[in-house]
């Protein structure tokens, strides 16, 4: 197998060939932008171009190819005139990155007029075969995105994952993301006094508070996931099969696997999310271990019972 | 890695420029690169490079050359070589240039890929506080989409049985990629992440999506709206410091105390699931058949307790 790396210098050679020949004479610093070249690497890919060409490889059948002074000139590439079609993964890689955005509510009309134009070139079928959406119900990607990027502090009501309790902070928000379909914001979070990663769907009010926060030198690469902590709650859970799907929702460790069941760690701030799994799960899963998990589902469980009576 | 780039340089010159399909001898006789080589070499060679090609998104053809089929040669044909422009403004290409930095496909930058193709990434002011991961793994995401744009049968192993399915259309919901199509049980969507030994058909337009097909209305649905049960209408009530959350999943408006909202339930299983996810702040008003559920559900755990 050929390595990712010989494709993707093929594939910026295939697409800096048309370039150059449609500019005539191209500038090495637009090209060093547009193609993401380091001068040493856009010299190396000429110096190549210049010694492939037709079949007898003489003087004349040979690609021009040289850098004078700023100039990038190419010659004798008439078959290269155009870069190759989009692969698939290409294709649907640049669509999807559009709709990404489309869908956070913050497009411009220069993108959705280029998605539509794309969508027609590449893929004439695709208007209705794809979509990409990130949900964003609140609607605060915008807004947090907004006060990242001028560093103003804002207020938010916040529902907490695994706790399940609703706190009021204020945080400085450094960065705004999305991984496994869910929009986070990562920054200092003056409650916690430590740098927090908050879920943004779980953020019922955000308000700008008019204050404007000093921004670290760099933003950590930020974590995402649920971190155990010393003072966490820890149960075993055995998992019968209508009930694997937990695996793929909650931050889960497999203790062991047989045919007919999963048997899981599970740790959480308290022993309220566990609990609520458990009832909801019913006898698709068995609690094996975890006291205080047990008492909390067998309280929850009663009231429950006194509810539905 | 040198002597690959300017092989398949040449061989792709000699593929665009040929007025007819060349065999593999002809390729080995004339390409540079391939002269010095055994037999048993040049196949191995001559295999990766096609490889090559094809991941390019070169349309390398396979010819008969003479009426019996007896013998094969290669051709590319300069027009479908070609991308096609899209005839994109300045304007379009920086907007596309910016949501290509900020989105990547499995780890990777398919879309800055594509922009490559497409002329180059256009500069654009300063660093976005913003990026996203779409997952699952780029290569089978590819080869979904382009059965899906082909019109091509795919099969693949899903849980451990195997599957045909008429791709229809793919889609990114909840953090995970869905291709929806037509198998022969009826529509089906199954997870991307969950395909293994995925097998594109060879022949394309092999089918044809049904009028008005769009894939937005089966991702949209809750999970308590599909499922084939017969439809029952429930009335839940949650408290109000919950309520906002419901209400957003449930698509209503806010509330500002507690939250009455009736909703239409076809998947009673999934529903009673939600609804215990709420712990003691929602309760199911009516019907009793879900009521009775809950029931049976929460005395299952309590029985289950150690």
């Amino acid at each position: 197998m050929t390595s990712s790396r010989t494709i993707s210098r093929l594939s910026r050679i295939l697409a800096l060939i048309p370039y150059v020949l449609e500019q005539g004479v191209a500038d090495v610093d637009d090209l060093l932008e547009r193609f993401g070249y380091t001068r040493d690497q856009l010299t190396r890919d000429l110096n190549t171009v210049f010694v492939c060409g037709l079949p007898g490889y003489g003087p004349g059948d040979l690609m021009e190819a040289y850098i004078d002074e700023d100039d990038v000139i190419i010659d004798a590439a008439d078959y290269f005139t155009n870069a190759p079609r989009l692969s698939p993964t290409e294709a649907l890689g640049l669509l999807a990155a559009g709709m990404t955005v489309i869908g956070m509510g913050d497009a411009t009309p220069a993108l959705e007029s280029a998605v539509s134009k794309l969508t027609r070139a590449a893929v004439p079928d695709a208007e209705s075969a794809l979509t990409v959406d990130l949900v964003d119900e609140s609607q605060n990607v915008s807004k947090l995105r907004e006060a990242a990027s001028d560093h103003r502090v804002v207020s938010i009501t916040y529902r907490s994952v695994g706790k399940e309790e609703t706190t009021q902070r204020a945080i400085e928000p450094w960065a705004v993301f999305a991984t496994l379909g869910r929009w986070y914001v990562m920054g200092y979070c003056r409650m916690a006094e430590d740098e927090r990663t908050f879920r943004v769907d779980r953020i019922r009010d955000l308000q700008f508070s008019g204050e404007v926060f000093e921004p670290p030198a760099s933003v950590p690469e930020p974590v995402v996931g649920y971190t155990a902590s010393a003072d966490d709650v820890v149960c075993v859970i055995d998992l019968l099969a209508n009930a694997y799907w937990v695996l793929e929702y909650y931050p889960v460790e497999i203790v062991s696997e047989s045919k007919s069941k999963i048997r899981i760690r599970f740790s959480a701030p308290d022993p309220e999310l566990p609990a609520r799994l458990l009832l909801r799960l019913g006898r698709d899963a068995r609690l094996v271990k975890g006291p205080e998990v047990a008492a909390r589902v067998s309280e929850l469980g009663q009231s429950l019972l006194e509810t539905y009576r | 890695m040198q002597n690959v780039v300017e092989r398949v340089l040449n061989l792709l010159i000699y593929l665009l420029e040929s007025p007819r399909p060349v065999t593999a001898d002809e390729v080995r006789n004339t390409v540079q690169g391939y002269d010095s080589d055994s037999d048993e070499a040049f196949h191995r060679k001559f295999e990766r490079d096609k490889d090559v090609l094809r991941r390019l998104g070169v349309p390398l053809k396979m010819e008969a050359l003479d009426a019996w089929e007896i013998d094969y040669g290669y051709t590319v044909d300069p027009d479908e070589y070609a991308v096609p422009d899209p005839g994109l403004s300045q304007e379009e290409r920086v907007a596309l240039s910016v949501a290509a930095r900020m989105v990547r496909l499995g780890g990777s930058h398919a879309g800055l890929d594509a922009l490559v193709k497409l002329g180059g990434i256009e500069r654009s002011a300063g660093l976005e506080p913003l990026g996203a991961d779409l997952g699952a793994e780029a290569e089978t995401l590819g080869s979904l989409f382009a059965a899906i744009t082909e019109k091509r049968p795919v099969t693949f192993d899903y849980r451990s049985s195997q599957r045909r399915l008429n791709p229809y259309g793919m889609a990114h919901r909840r953090g995970h990629w869905y291709v929806v199509g037509e198998s022969p049980e009826g529509e089906r969507l199954y997870r991307v992440d969950r395909i293994e030994a995925l097998e594109v058909g060879a022949e394309a337009g092999t089918f044809s999506k049904p009028e008005g097909f769009d894939v937005r209305s089966i991702m949209d649905a809750q999970p308590w709206e599909t499922g084939g049960g017969e439809e029952v209408q429930a009335k839940v009530r949650f408290d109000a410091e919950v309520a906002w959350w419901a209400a957003r999943t449930l698509r209503v408006d806010e509330p500002r105390g507690e939250l009455e909202a009736t909703v239409q339930v076809a998947n009673n299983d999934a529903f009673v699931g939600w609804i215990l996810s709420f712990g003691s702040s929602a309760e199911v008003l009516e019907p009793s058949v879900l009521r009775d559920e809950i029931r049976s559900r929460v005395s299952a755990a309590l029985d289950g307790l150690p």
